[in-house]
């Protein structure tokens, strides 16, 4: 696929590397020369420093000729008129960052289909549901979706309340509801084979159908958080305040903003059940006298992820079961992951993943990957007289590193056991380690 | 860090193709029936086993591991080495050049384009060395990693960082987002002008297999002869004009070729702020030149272009093809196509020198600089092609050009010093640090008329600094010598 994607900030340099790893023709267009920096002798991309919203220069980086054009910059309005450009240059397809509630709303999808924008991507709103979610399926890490949900695999951490811990994954049973793809420990991926066991501590992906998921939450030893009451959130960013909007009528929220004049938008923008306080969200005199003792949820959404994770870390001790910390500094992740912070969201991320999974639904091709976790999952359409339908699964002989975890047949979810039979025309869905997607594809085609 | 296994894995790759390629030559002697067959036989199969060596070193080297950028600076520099050094063996096998220095000199005067020879009777040579001595100016041309990644990206995400390390020129454009399908267009055009070439030389009279070698040499700027009297041999002027023609176009950057050859956009070509200063700059001098040849020798006015022509472009393009009339030129000419010589033509060709786009960057900075004393709060930006140039690369060039410079003044030096007369150094060290090979007017000029330029006269120890010179010099300058940095090493 040709890409080009306008603005090389964050969620635009982000999603270029993303996609430059996965063998697409990326085009990445800014005009500062500094953001764009070195981006081109490091990752298999071109870099133009042109503006987007220039006729010539879009010429120049073959908008006509793209199959998606994604426009990032900070400026909505700029990416709108970007996208209107390269669509009427003959773009395919045209995606614009936007931060406006309101042209989300479906009843202006025609609108701005017919203006030349065919996607509106809102990452503050994206990450908003994504706190809302965390807050509604605490015990999960990640969560991926199939065939519009025919099947799910999430990443759970086991601890050691588990209870298929330390035994050999064969003596779990034939007949399961659900199928361990891989295990991650120590920033190590495994593809565990019947012999191999689960320890505490461990990163573990099921896969499975959505009504069995209360069954693995057994399993795995989590409890069911009580419904959250209370929600403190930390800062007064876009983030909270259409987070906050989107929390359930019984929730009581309070935002704790340090600056006096954002207080006063806040309570602008926001309903008055929201309360709006200005002070330190990290002085705890201020906290325990806002109640954090008996508070459910802590979110910290302020512009410094550093903070963001100490308020988090602190907020634990104070006993608050769930708490989100906004990291925007990617590199922070893994080390904020180590430490007790809960969940960690990030907006770039959001974004970028949000892109890609948009691109993969337009993508015709029969392999579509996901990566994450030095890991891909790719869903396979079996062709006619592929190698996979030739036999049970267990007689296969499929490579080592990879599993297959399920596959969808009539837009019906199945687990795939040994003596699966996969047919032709089944979406498979396989779990493999970095770089098998290759060998794997001869087994399909 | 440095990904050893990843290293050993890419070098046995591109040892694999040396292999294949060092077997392909040996098709020749078994159609001439010369003695030189049984040396490419050997030389094949001591690289194929080195490769193979290299690969089960390399075997558990994860390619996801990825290169880092220390990685690509090791493999390209290794890389060269290694070519040149298995590149030699069909000389030094075949005892045609008896000692092991020579052949490996004359390899890698061949593979970094420079072309120098320490051949003094290359007309002896079989067909198959000759041959080989010409591709290898032709893998050289436009890089061997480069040219190995074009034609098989095998190394997937590591290509970029290779591609970077052994880049050419201060900027870089690609051609398509993907380095892999720019590789190939350049390659493309590259293939394109040298069959292009080696036709029009068939057509002007050359015999087929010398159309072929002069081909290769020319397109690649190199500038290595089947002739000893080079060019000059042929006594044809339509053949000198036909070189002149194909080394011209061989300094232009590639990118801009691809896109008038297959875009049909040749306003692109005048709008490039480089290649009208090359083409100008080309044009002025070697009329200069004509006048002056006219004025000192007689020679008829067209005469004396057509000759200042082929010189000038043949060395501006750091070629190095002569024709026998230039030891009868005075001497300031030669001064000045030493000068012209470390200029270079343009970035993203196959030349050598200091090329276009730095000695731009580094004139507009110099006027700059005056017109600031004039007007001293004026905000004086440098721009190529209507874009500003940032300051780090002005930096990069600044200093580019002081080693450069010093890198001519202590070869100038060591070549004195291994006991030449100043001014036969002073073009010996212009000659190789521009990677023409060709020094003009220099200590062979003398009897130079049945031989061409030979460098055998160096000594032991020049010709060794000469071979490291020369492939300093092709990476440009940076690349090499960085690995030879203590703060390369430290903390791996």
């Amino acid at each position: 696929m040709r890409i080009i994607i306008a603005g090389a900030g964050d969620v635009g340099t982000h999603l270029a590397k993303m996609l430059s790893g996965e063998n697409q023709d990326i085009t990445l267009m800014d005009e500062s020369q500094e953001r764009l920096g070195s981006l081109d002798s490091n990752f298999d991309l071109l870099t133009l420093e042109s503006s987007p919203t220039s006729i010539r220069d879009l010429r120049e980086a073959e908008a006509d000729k793209a199959d998606l054009f994604v426009a990032v910059t900070p400026d909505e309005s700029r990416n709108i008129v970007a996208c209107q450009l390269a669509h009427s240059l003959g773009a395919q397809k045209t995606l614009a960052r936007i931060d406006n509630y309101e042209f989300l709303m479906p009843k202006y999808r025609e609108f701005f289909a017919s203006i030349g924008v065919d996607s509106l991507i809102y990452p503050e709103m994206l990450a908003a549901k994504d706190i809302v979610d965390g807050m509604r399926q605490s015990w999960i890490r990640q969560w991926w979706e199939f065939a519009d949900g025919a099947l799910v695999m999430i990443g759970v951490k086991l601890r050691e309340n588990a209870e298929i811990l330390n035994v050999p994954l064969y003596t779990l049973g034939t007949d399961l509801s659900y199928h361990i793809v891989a295990i991650v420990r120590d920033d190590q991926t495994y593809i565990p084979g019947g012999s191999d066991i689960i320890e505490a501590g461990d990163l573990v992906y099921f896969m499975a159908k959505k009504k069995d998921i209360p069954l693995i939450r057994r399993i795995a030893g989590k409890q069911e958080l009580p419904d959250i009451r209370d929600v403190i959130i930390m800062g007064g960013s876009r983030i909270a305040v259409r987070a906050a909007q989107l929390m359930s009528d019984s929730c009581n929220v309070k935002i704790i903003e340090r600056d006096l004049a954002r207080c006063h938008r806040l309570t602008e923008a926001l309903s008055s059940r929201i309360m709006v306080i200005n002070g330190d969200g990290r002085d705890p005199s201020l906290l325990v006298s806002e109640g954090i003792d008996h508070t459910e949820a802590f979110i910290a959404l302020t512009d410094s992820s550093e903070t963001n994770i100490l308020a988090c870390v602190a907020a634990k001790r104070f006993g608050v079961a769930k708490t989100i910390a906004e990291v925007e500094n990617i590199d922070y992740i893994t080390m904020a992951e180590k430490l007790d912070v809960g969940a960690v969201i990030n907006k770039k991320k959001i974004a970028a993943s949000h892109i890609y999974q948009m691109m993969l639904d337009a993508d015709v091709s029969n392999v579509k990957c996901l990566t994450f976790a030095s890991a891909e999952v790719a869903e396979f359409i079996v062709k006619h007289g592929a190698r996979v339908t030739k036999g049970y699964v267990k007689d296969l002989n499929l490579p080592k590193g990879a599993t297959i975890g399920g596959l969808i047949r009539d837009n019906e979810g199945l687990l795939v056991s040994g003596s699966t039979q996969i047919m032709e025309g089944d979406h498979v869905v396989v779990f493999c380690l970095d770089g098998m997607i290759r060998k794997l594809e001869r087994y399909f085609n | 860090m440095i990904h050893i296994r990843v290293i050993y894995r890419i070098l046995s790759v591109l040892l694999a193709i040396e292999a294949g390629v060092l077997l392909l030559c040996s098709i020749i002697p078994l159609v001439t029936s010369e003695p030189d067959m049984f040396a490419f036989m050997a030389s094949a199969l001591i690289t194929g086993c080195c490769a193979m060596l290299l690969s089960t070193f390399g075997k558990k080297g994860n390619r996801h591991d990825g290169i880092s950028r220390r990685d690509g600076y090791v493999v390209v520099t290794l890389s060269w080495a290694l070519f040149s050094f298995f590149g030699c063996l069909p000389f030094y096998i075949s005892r045609f050049v008896p000692e092991f220095t020579n052949a490996f000199f004359e390899t890698i005067s061949g593979f970094t384009t420079t072309g120098a020879s320490v051949i003094s009777n290359v007309e002896i040579l079989p067909h198959g060395l000759l041959f080989w001595r010409s591709l290898t100016q032709w893998f050289g041309g436009l890089g061997i990693v480069f040219f190995t990644v074009a034609v098989l990206p095998v190394f997937g995400i590591g290509d970029v960082r290779l591609f970077a390390a052994e880049a050419i020129g201060p900027t870089h454009g690609k051609l398509h987002p993907r380095i892999s399908v720019s590789g190939r267009w350049i390659l493309t055009v590259y293939a394109i002008l040298t069959i292009a070439c080696t036709i029009a030389l068939k057509l002007v009279g050359m015999g087929f297999f010398d159309s072929i070698n002069h081909a290769l040499c020319t397109i690649a700027t190199g500038g290595y002869s089947t002739r000893n009297a080079s060019i000059g041999a042929f006594h044809s002027v339509a053949i000198e004009n036909v070189i002149t023609v194909f080394t011209f176009l061989s300094g232009i950057n590639f990118s801009l070729l691809f896109f008038m050859l297959f875009k049909g956009r040749i306003g692109k070509m005048f709008y490039d702020t480089e290649f009208r200063s090359y083409f100008i700059l080309t044009m002025s001098v070697a009329i200069i030149i004509a006048a002056v040849i006219t004025a000192s020798t007689g020679n008829g006015l067209w005469k004396s272009l057509h000759l200042s022509m082929f010189q000038v472009i043949s060395l501006v393009t750091t070629t190095g093809f002569v024709t026998n009339d230039v030891y009868n030129w005075p001497a300031p000419v030669y001064m000045i196509l030493s000068v012209m010589m470390c200029l270079g033509a343009c970035a993203g060709s196959t030349t050598g020198g200091m090329k276009g786009a730095r000695s731009i960057i580094l004139f507009r900075a110099l006027h700059n600089e005056f017109y600031r004393i004039l007007h001293p709060n004026a905000v004086l930006p440098i721009r190529i092609n209507h874009k500003v140039i940032p300051d780090s690369t002005r930096q990069t060039v600044f200093t580019f050009t002081i080693c450069y410079v010093g890198l001519i003044a202590t070869s100038w030096i060591i070549y004195m010093i291994t006991g030449m007369n100043m001014s036969d150094a002073f073009y010996a060290s212009t000659a190789i640090v521009s990677n023409t090979g060709t020094a003009v007017g220099s200590f062979d000029a003398a009897n130079s008329f049945d031989t061409t330029l030979s460098w055998d006269v160096l000594s032991f120890a020049a010709k060794w600094y000469t071979c490291l010179l020369m492939l300093v010099c092709r990476l440009e300058i940076f690349a090499a010598l960085l690995i030879f940095s203590p703060s390369f090493w430290k903390h791996l």
